[in-house]
């Protein structure tokens, strides 16, 4: 019990917090089992691995890309008016965002095939958690400034986008070394999505102009949709005062945890290429997916268009009723060309897709792993034996409501015997143009711990940090037969 | 998991966290700040629009062209009522008839009291158009005026004949308002 509320706690936590995660440092690094979750298809030694429930892999960033907390709360003196006017509201674009996401193992686990030893599977499941929202530019304009000095300008509303969504999934992969040059891997998932919100295809404007009749026209056009599954549920809950509200929650989020939320599928695929012994390079595709939204649906529409100024009254029509409210009649009029309306419908949403390649040069000395191959570093074979350095570059795409965001990385890793690895890189990305990342494998006898934090230099001032992530796992792994 | 194995997880989570916080610091930061941000937008929107053509002010009988009440509900919505804390109305009025009128323009609370007025007298055509600012807030008059409104009554008395035409080509008396008020939202 005390697991399932500590899982449910971080959800709702990160839930705050608020899109995938580039996981640059444990990438293609194969000492550490969570690898091959942002690879399949990268080379496996291991003869069987479990991670610890619960800890073999816990990841979590959180990022923004225009803005810091020391920004705007730093103790120096300068009005905080000031400060938000000139660094949030006017220093911010609308491809400027906040975004964040978490990632915790539930189970992991992956063994070699007894009959097909150049085969290995891998399964678990993990709790995801994932938002990201763009700073919608024009709409805060118009909150914090208001219309009254911007005749003519156009408040654009596609600056509302923002998505996000908490889902558990399923997974059960393959990967195949084919021969002694190439490694494939294909990774089934099974979504069970336990609430989700979307808010990103809107279009239309609000403007002001002067009026053909009276003093100004005001125009909305609008083609606003807010989406959202598995919201109402939790909201019911969190109203009802007859229940006990963590048991009724902690039941809801058991049953959407296990297939009782909104299903859907998806795939990760990925390779490993030897070029030659030395020079290796790595593709994958993660989360090619979708889910389908049909329970508890709770949706909102606000579509049409119209351009009102003021009441108008021409007289005589206005004269002989009395009773009759000018006003509620516009708003009623407004309200008919432009319905602000509620649905159920369903609605698909696709997974945030992400691509990484990488290519890599190994080189020096030449250190045996515990493989179990019949292999040797004198010959082509390139099983058995790693060598102790590896420097290379990796690329990262994920697919965002804004079109792909990229993250590109330099690294460089060093392999310390059986016992430790090291891996250091240098990413440059909508974030930071500074971002030094550092992590290490340990490995005690079977005993697997791994940790990596990006972004090293923003500790000297965590303050005007955008971008804060980390991964950290332990694992049980084995070479030997059993 | 196992005591043991717990005990590793929990010393090496322990150094890591340790490592970043001794080698990291952070500038000064002072969140009350917050309660010194003034959200204070300012609106301005189109109000009333009234026009009363020639023609109809020579077919009524007596002096009197109309008296009208107009349910105006958006100063009383609840949000602008509560958040507004200054602005104006500004009108603009434009006669091309041929007689002299006297307008006046009434602010009614829920209990049809007048709260405020404003009045135009107006020249016959030709005549300039006629633009008028009023102030309300700190620097003008009760913006409660403003608050409490929920009526406005038009009234236009005509001070000249019921006969003569304007030369212009469709004559006729028009009262244009807008406003532009400061909500203090936070």
């Amino acid at each position: 019990m005390r697991i399932v509320q500590f899982v449910f706690v971080t959800i709702l936590m990160a839930c705050f917090s608020v899109c995938g995660q580039n996981k640059q440092l444990l990438y293609d690094f194969i000492e550490v089992p969570q690898a091959l979750m942002v690879n399949p298809g990268m080379k496996t030694s291991y003869q069987w691995y479990a991670g610890v429930p619960l800890f073999s892999g816990i990841s979590f960033q959180v990022g923004s890309s225009g803005i810091s907390v020391g920004d705007v709360f730093a103790n120096d003196g300068r009005d905080i008016n000031d400060k938000i006017r000139d660094r949030v509201i006017h220093g911010l674009t609308p491809r400027d965002e906040i975004s964040g996401t978490y990632q915790i193992e539930l189970l992991s686990g992956g063994f070699r095939g007894r009959k097909r030893p150049n085969n290995f599977y891998s399964f678990g499941v993990y709790n995801e958690g994932d938002g990201i929202g763009y700073w919608p530019r024009d709409l805060v304009i118009l909150g914090f400034e208001g219309n009254a000095d911007y005749l003519g300008r156009r408040f654009n509303l596609s600056h509302i986008k923002a998505r996000g969504e908490i889902v558990n999934v399923f997974h059960f992969g393959i990967n195949r070394k084919l021969n002694n040059k190439l490694t494939v891997g294909a990774r089934g998932k099974l979504y069970s999505s336990v609430l989700n919100f979307t808010t990103t295809n809107n279009k239309g404007y609000f403007v002001t102009t002067e009026g053909e009749r009276n003093v100004f026209a005001h125009t909305l056009v609008a083609d606003l949709e807010h989406k959202t599954s598995g919201l109402n549920g939790i909201k019911a809950i969190l109203d009802d005062d007859t229940v006990a509200k963590r048991k009724a929650l902690l039941d809801l989020m058991k049953k959407r945890f296990l297939f009782g939320g909104n299903l859907g599928v998806g795939v990760d695929l990925g390779f490993t290429y030897n070029l030659d012994k030395q020079i290796v390079i790595t593709g994958s595709v993660l989360d090619l997916g979708f889910i389908y939204h049909n329970k508890d649906i709770n949706s909102y529409s606000l579509k049409g268009e119209a351009t009102i100024e003021g009441v108008e009254i021409i007289l005589p029509d206005g004269i002989g009723d009395p009773d009759r409210d000018f006003w509620q009649n516009l708003v009623d009029d407004i309200e008919e060309v432009i319905p602000f309306e509620n649905n159920k419908k369903s609605y698909l949403t696709f997974r945030p897709t992400k691509l990484n390649g990488s290519i890599r040069y190994n080189y020096g000395e030449q250190i045996k792993t515990k493989e179990v191959c019949e292999c040797s570093y004198k010959t082509d074979d390139t099983n058995g034996y790693v060598y102790a350095n590896s420097i290379g570059g990796q690329l990262y795409v994920i697919n965002r409501p804004r079109g792909p965001q990229m993250a590109l990385t330099a690294f460089y890793q060093r392999r310390f015997g059986n016992v430790l690895a090291v891996k250091t890189t240098y990413t440059v990305d909508k974030y930071s143009y500074t971002n030094i990342g550092f992590g290490g494998s340990l490995q005690l006898g079977k005993v697997n711990m791994y940790a990596m934090v990006d972004n090293l230099l923003a500790y000297r001032n965590l303050a005007r940090t955008r971008y804060a992530s980390f991964q950290l796992g332990i694992n049980i792994i084995s070479w030997g037969k059993k | 998991m196992s005591c043991m194995m717990r005990k590793i997880f929990n010393h090496f989570l322990f150094s890591i966290g340790a490592m970043l916080l001794l080698n990291s610091c952070a500038e000064e930061l002072n969140f009350n700040q917050i309660d010194d941000l003034n959200i204070v937008p300012e609106v301005e929107a189109s109000l009333l629009y009234v026009e009363s053509s020639e023609r109809l002010i020579n077919a009524t009988i007596g002096n009197e062209v109309y008296t009208q009440k107009f349910g105006f509900g958006a100063f009383n919505e609840k949000f602008f009522a509560e958040k507004v804390i200054s602005g104006s109305i500004t009108y603009i009025v434009e006669n091309t008839t041929s007689k002299n009128l006297d307008i006046l323009v009434e602010f009614l609370d829920d209990a049809d009291a007048v709260l405020d007025t404003e009045q135009f007298v107006l020249q016959p055509e030709p005549t300039a158009v006629l633009q008028r600012e009023i102030a309300y807030g700190p620097s003008g008059r009760n913006i409660d005026i403003i608050r409490n409104t929920v009526t406005l009554k038009i009234s236009a008395i005509n001070l000249g004949d019921n006969t003569s035409e304007s030369s212009v080509e469709n004559p006729k008396v028009i009262v244009k308002s807008s406003g532009k008020f400061k909500l203090k939202v936070k």
